[in-house]
């Protein structure tokens, strides 16, 4: 018994089936996550080494390059870069995608538990960091104070995060730019000589006094005393009252040799959010929690908290990455909608009957219900492209449903019980729906099977329009034919019209587009020759139309928030810094009126931690914000507003270098790197700067910076080891000296309700600001002598480079630009001119690279997946026509809708991003649908005996409708995703577009070119089997002839 | 004997239950075409129709109103054809 007649006959039981499909898919609906982008674990660990003290030429020699070589040798490694900085050493390694990371990292750790000994000894242990795109902040809120700004730190972390991060699926709660509390002991070492002491001394001192000690227990009566010796410090003012030695039989207090200061850390960062001191909070959520719940729970959380705190602190949101996944998840439903919308439509305006539109456009709903249900086993989130894949899916899976209904409904009119008719009708085309089934399938299935970052993205497209086609086709020969045979009832022959009824509009309509096709066809029969040159000529016309086209990785969206990083002269003071951040306040305030807040930040944490990994700059980087209202209330778009800024910050003197940038959370950088491979600073700087300055000249080229930071002065204390063996000392403890008396020292911890503080000793900062005050600095020998420092060491002010960057364990420089009005793809070419003359010493190599490598790479495996989709296409038509010549005549028709996505793309004015151009794959298998629809048919008449141009014809006239409503429910299908604007509808738009192009042109043509192919190849003898047949069977004729 | 494109099977099934004739053998898809016009039912991809064949042991006074029932069946739409062919039955165990 076949699939479908148990369907007819058992109704009870199909619908249940399908009932209980969409009972789990919305179950699974509910359930699924919602997130931006498909959760991407990129394949980067990296590794980072702090080495404090150590400059950047220190740590590459003495760790960087010996980590690198190691680290070499794991396995399914791509690439290692790194960069060294004073301080630090970070390792970035790149990963073949699809590896297991795990085993990756843990062969890490192996690797660096074998090179530990071989590491410095004040090196800290090598951390392994590991990326994901969870990581990344999904709140980031402002945070001002006035009068609570001293303490806002431990106000916050009591008031907010503590409470907050009991909120499931919350992974941390942190804050940037908080001003941390320090008791600092500052010393006047005039007056520490000549009371005979030293700075260690009084270190010693505060940390004897600041401790308790549990002293055991006493037995008094019958009760047991436990005795503690209070010793630590109540108030930070005691440390002052301090006997830290005695000269001349007194007794010498700390406030005679100094003074302490209980008060905020010394600045290296400065926060101001919206012109106004403050500070910034981020929310990270946990590994696969909900992005939009999270945020909502935030927030609600928030509202409660807000009134607690004191009413001088002020939170605002800067960030809400749920706002963009809302807005846009938001936008893709409603492009759903439309596309469902304008199918039924479709469907209504062909059919003309309620019932028969009703069947069709339930397989819609079943079949997305299904990738829903897909969606949660396989644990993925609902992400603008797990919905638009769903959008494009949209109008191909009503087609098998069309195909199956119309031929029942053929039936049902030649007087047929609407039961049998459900039965017989399917039976005769249930293997032709499998077959075009098959041919989108084969198109979209290679997606799944590739790899890399568009991997990510196409994966889940491939798995979900192959899951809804098949679901589709399966519902359309079950739950088509069994509602049917239900729904249907037997048309009384006579029938009064109504005058605006479908036969007499539509049905008018398509008559005479019928006629008028017969016509066009019988006329392009008789003139092949000329429809074929000309057609060759259009297609020719197109691709020269390919130059005007550029090249893009990935489009560019409107996430409205704007976000850049400034450069001042190396070595600036912090707070020269902040006074630049200032006049880039006014900026904002007075050229971006868009601006719903704004923050700066200026300096860099020394502290290290998290956002050092993504934020490496020094005490003269300033970076900032500016979130913008939604598209929709304002005129200017985020790029033209981040142009203009540029525009702006160029004309500072004191900026050096700035970048301007858009968005949070999306597919990376859009630039050009040219990378200069060399050892030598100097060469490689200077060519880099040749580079830089060719590439500016390119008027499309925009923040052209070199990576390389300009050397910064540095003061290097060149110690004399001679000398220093005179006095009995060594590098170790004249090092140590030194950074106690400008560092500090951290003599102990000051406790206060729980919280702990630094206590740090150093030298006044009055005593340490010139290169003559560090030469005063004196080192206690081990014969109790002081040594001046000038006397062993010699103190020069020299210049380094702040960082020093390698990939592939070499020495690299890379300058990077960003296009603007320009593709991408158009600004590599002209670099590469640009640059070709440029004369490049033997040892030095250039490559080009950036997010213009990762779209090559993207273009060549789409061109890969073309190529494996056009075999698996054809393999599919060959077996189904037992044809070699038949499926060639069909694949006519690839080539103009490649013409149509070409026009289209061009007519937008919309660059050829990898979007665009998975557009252009997909169609492949939309399109020879259409082709195999018509020339199966042609096929049917000419076995039916009618001859080669009238079976043409015939065939034409018949297939037109369905042909045209396949292609018109894809085409409105997808037309929302192409014209409706919002928040990140610019990401799809592309694809849209070149479906639509390629999917309008490409039906024209298949409706005129094909039955032309097919004559001129027909012509040749494809259909003589009757003659064949005739010459096999001579024998019996002529045994008649003789009879 | 009566061969119906598989389209007639409930009206068939209905007719003889109607005319209580209680006997019969069915043959599911069985292949065929007409003598002068009509589409061949032979169940390929360019001829997909396919037919039913029926045999029957009646009475001779029922022939005639059973020839009569199916002669209606036909002209409900004679592209999906039904004939009936009447010969003796010499012998039956």
């Amino acid at each position: 018994m076949s699939i479908y007649k148990t369907a007819v006959n058992k109704p009870i039981s199909t619908l249940m089936v399908f009932v209980g499909l969409i009972v789990m898919g919305l179950y699974s609906i509910r359930s699924i996550p919602i997130d931006l982008y498909p959760e991407i674990e990129p394949p980067f660990l990296s590794v980072m080494t702090a080495y404090p003290g150590a400059n950047a030429y220190e740590i590459e020699t003495n760790i960087t390059r010996l980590l690198e070589d190691q680290l070499n040798t794991v396995e399914n490694l791509k690439e290692i870069s790194s960069i060294t900085t004073d301080n630090l050493s970070l390792i970035f390694m790149e990963f073949e995608w699809d590896i297991n990371l795990d085993v990756a990292s843990n062969e890490i750790r192996d690797v660096l538990e074998r090179i530990l000994d071989f590491l410095p000894e004040d090196a800290n242990r090598p951390t392994l960091f590991r990326f994901n795109t969870s990581m990344m902040p999904i709140l980031f809120y402002a945070v001002t104070a006035e009068e609570s700004y001293m303490g806002l730190n431990k106000t916050l972390d009591d008031i907010l995060i503590n409470p907050l991060n009991r909120v499931s699926g919350i992974g941390s709660v942190g804050m940037i730019g908080a001003p941390t509390r320090v008791v600092y002991v500052e010393l006047d070492p005039r007056r520490v000589e000549a009371h005979n002491l030293t700075l260690e001394q009084v270190a010693n001192v505060i940390s004897a006094e600041n401790f308790n000690l549990p002293s055991g227990n006493i037995k008094m009566g019958s009760l047991d005393y436990p005795v503690r010796i209070q010793g630590e410090f109540e108030e930070s003012y005691e440390i002052e009252n301090l006997v830290v030695g005695n000269f001349q039989g007194r007794p010498v207090y700390l406030r005679d040799i100094g003074k302490v200061e209980d008060r905020q850390r010394d600045i290296s960062q400065d926060e101001r959010i919206a012109g106004g001191q403050g500070l910034r909070m981020f929310v990270q959520k946990q590994t696969g929690a909900n992005t939009i719940q999270i945020a909502r729970d935030v927030k609600a959380m928030m509202e409660e908290l807000l009134p607690q705190l004191p009413p001088d602190v002020e939170v605002k949101e800067i960030l809400d990455t749920s706002d963009f996944i809302l807005s846009s998840i938001n936008n893709l439903s409603r492009t759903l909608l439309f596309a469902l919308f304008f199918v039924m439509l479709v469907v209504l305006v062909f059919l003309g009957k309620w019932r028969a539109t009703f069947i069709v456009v339930l397989t819609i709903p079943i079949s997305l219900i299904v990738a829903f249900i897909y969606l949660f086993i396989s644990g993925n989130t609902i992400n603008i492209i797990s919905l638009s894949s769903l959008a494009i899916a949209i109008g191909m899976v009503v087609d098998d449903a069309i195909v199956v209904l119309e031929n029942i409904s053929r039936h049902v009119e030649r007087g047929s019980n609407p039961r049998e008719a459900a039965i017989y009708a399917t039976n005769e085309v249930w293997l032709s729906v499998i077959i075009t089934t098959l041919v989108v399938v084969a198109v979209f299935f290679p997606l799944t099977l590739v790899g890399g970052l568009t991997g990510v993205m196409f994966n889940q497209l491939g798995w979900i329009v192959t899951i809804t086609v098949i679901t589709s086709t399966i519902a359309a020969i079950t739950l088509t034919p069994m509602l049917s045979s239900k729904l249907f009832t037997l048309k009384k022959k006579v029938e009064r019209r109504r005058p605006m009824s479908w036969e007499n509009t539509f049905g008018e309509l398509f008559k005479k587009l019928d006629n008028f096709y017969e016509s066009t066809l019988r006329f392009a029969l008789r003139h092949k020759r000329l429809v074929a040159f000309s057609a060759l000529g259009i297609f020719i016309g197109t691709l020269m139309l390919m130059r005007f086209i550029g090249t893009d990785f990935m489009p560019q969206a409107d996430e409205s928030s704007i976000n850049g990083n400034v450069e001042l002269q190396t070595g600036i003071r912090v707070e020269e810094t902040v006074r630049v951040a200032k006049k880039i306040e006014e900026l904002i305030v007075t050229h971006v009126p868009e601006n719903e807040i704004y923050f700066t930040s200026s300096g860099a944490d020394d502290e290290g931690g998290f956002f050092s990994l993504f934020n490496q700059g020094g005490s003269n980087t300033i970076s900032f914000g500016v979130r913008l209202v939604p598209p929709g209330e304002r005129q200017r778009s985020t790029f033209e507003i981040a142009e203009d800024l540029r525009m702006r910050l160029a004309e500072f003197p004191e900026i050096v270098n700035y970048s301007v940038g858009f968005g949070g959370g999306g597919f990376g950088d859009n630039d050009v790197k040219v990378e200069i491979f060399g050892y030598d600073f100097n060469t490689t700087t200077e060519l880099a700067h040749t580079i830089r300055d060719r590439i500016e000249a390119i008027p499309g080229a925009r923040e052209v910076a070199i990576s390389r930071q300009e050397e910064k002065p540095e003061i290097m204390i060149k110690l004399d080891k001679e000398k220093m063996a005179l006095h009995g000392l060594n590098s170790f403890q004249v090092s140590n000296s030194v950074r106690n008396r400008i560092a500090g020292l951290r003599a102990s911890i000051f406790r206060e309700q729980g919280e702990e503080y630094d206590i740090i000793v150093r030298y006044s900062e009055e005593y340490r600001n010139t290169l003559n005050d560090i030469g005063q600095i004196s080192v206690m020998s081990q014969t109790g002598n002081r040594v001046k420092l000038k006397e062993i060491a010699s103190i020069e002010e020299y210049w380094s480079p702040p960082n020093i960057e390698r990939k592939g364990r070499e020495r690299v420089v890379s300058v990077s630009a960003i296009p603007h009005d320009i593709s991408l793809g158009e600004l590599a070419g002209e670099i590469r001119t640009a640059i070709a003359d440029v004369e490049v010493p033997s040892d030095i190599m250039i490559n080009i690279g950036g997010a213009y490598e990762d779209q090559v790479s993207a273009f060549m495996d789409l061109a890969l997946l073309m190529l494996l989709s056009l075999i698996l296409v054809f393999l599919v038509m060959a077996s189904q026509f037992e044809s070699f010549r038949t499926p060639f005549v069909i694949m006519f028709s690839i080539p103009f809708s490649f013409s149509g996505v070409i026009l289209a793309l061009f007519i937008t004015g919309t660059t050829l991003s990898v979007i665009a151009a998975l557009g252009a794959v997909l169609l492949i298998g939309i399109v020879v649908k259409n082709g195999i629809v018509l020339v199966d048919f042609i096929n049917l008449m000419r076995d039916r005996g009618l001859a080669l141009n009238e079976a043409i014809t015939v065939a034409g006239k018949n297939r037109l409708r369905p042909v045209l409503m396949t292609a018109m429910t894809t085409i409105l299908g997808m037309l929302p995703l192409a014209v409706m604007a919002g928040e990140g509808s610019e990401i799809w738009r592309p694809m849209g577009i070149a479906v639509i192009g390629g999917l309008v042109f490409s039906t024209m043509v298949t409706l005129v070119l094909i039955p032309v192919m097919y004559g001129f190849i027909a012509k040749s003898g494809q259909r003589n089997k009757k003659e064949k047949l005739r010459k096999k069977m001579q024998f019996l004729i002529e045994n008649n002839g003789t009879h | 004997m009566i061969t119906f494109n598989q389209a007639h099977t409930e009206k068939v099934e209905y007719m003889l239950d109607f005319l209580n004739i209680r006997g019969y053998t069915l043959w599911e898809d069985v292949k065929g075409r007409g003598s002068q016009k009509g589409n061949p039912h032979i169940g390929t991809h360019t001829w997909p129709e396919m037919n039913s064949a029926i045999m029957t042991i009646i009475e001779n006074d029922k022939v005639d109103a059973l020839l009569n029932k199916i002669k209606k069946i036909d002209v409900i739409n004679e592209e999906v054809g039904i004939r009936a062919f009447v010969w003796n039955v010499e012998n039956a165990y």
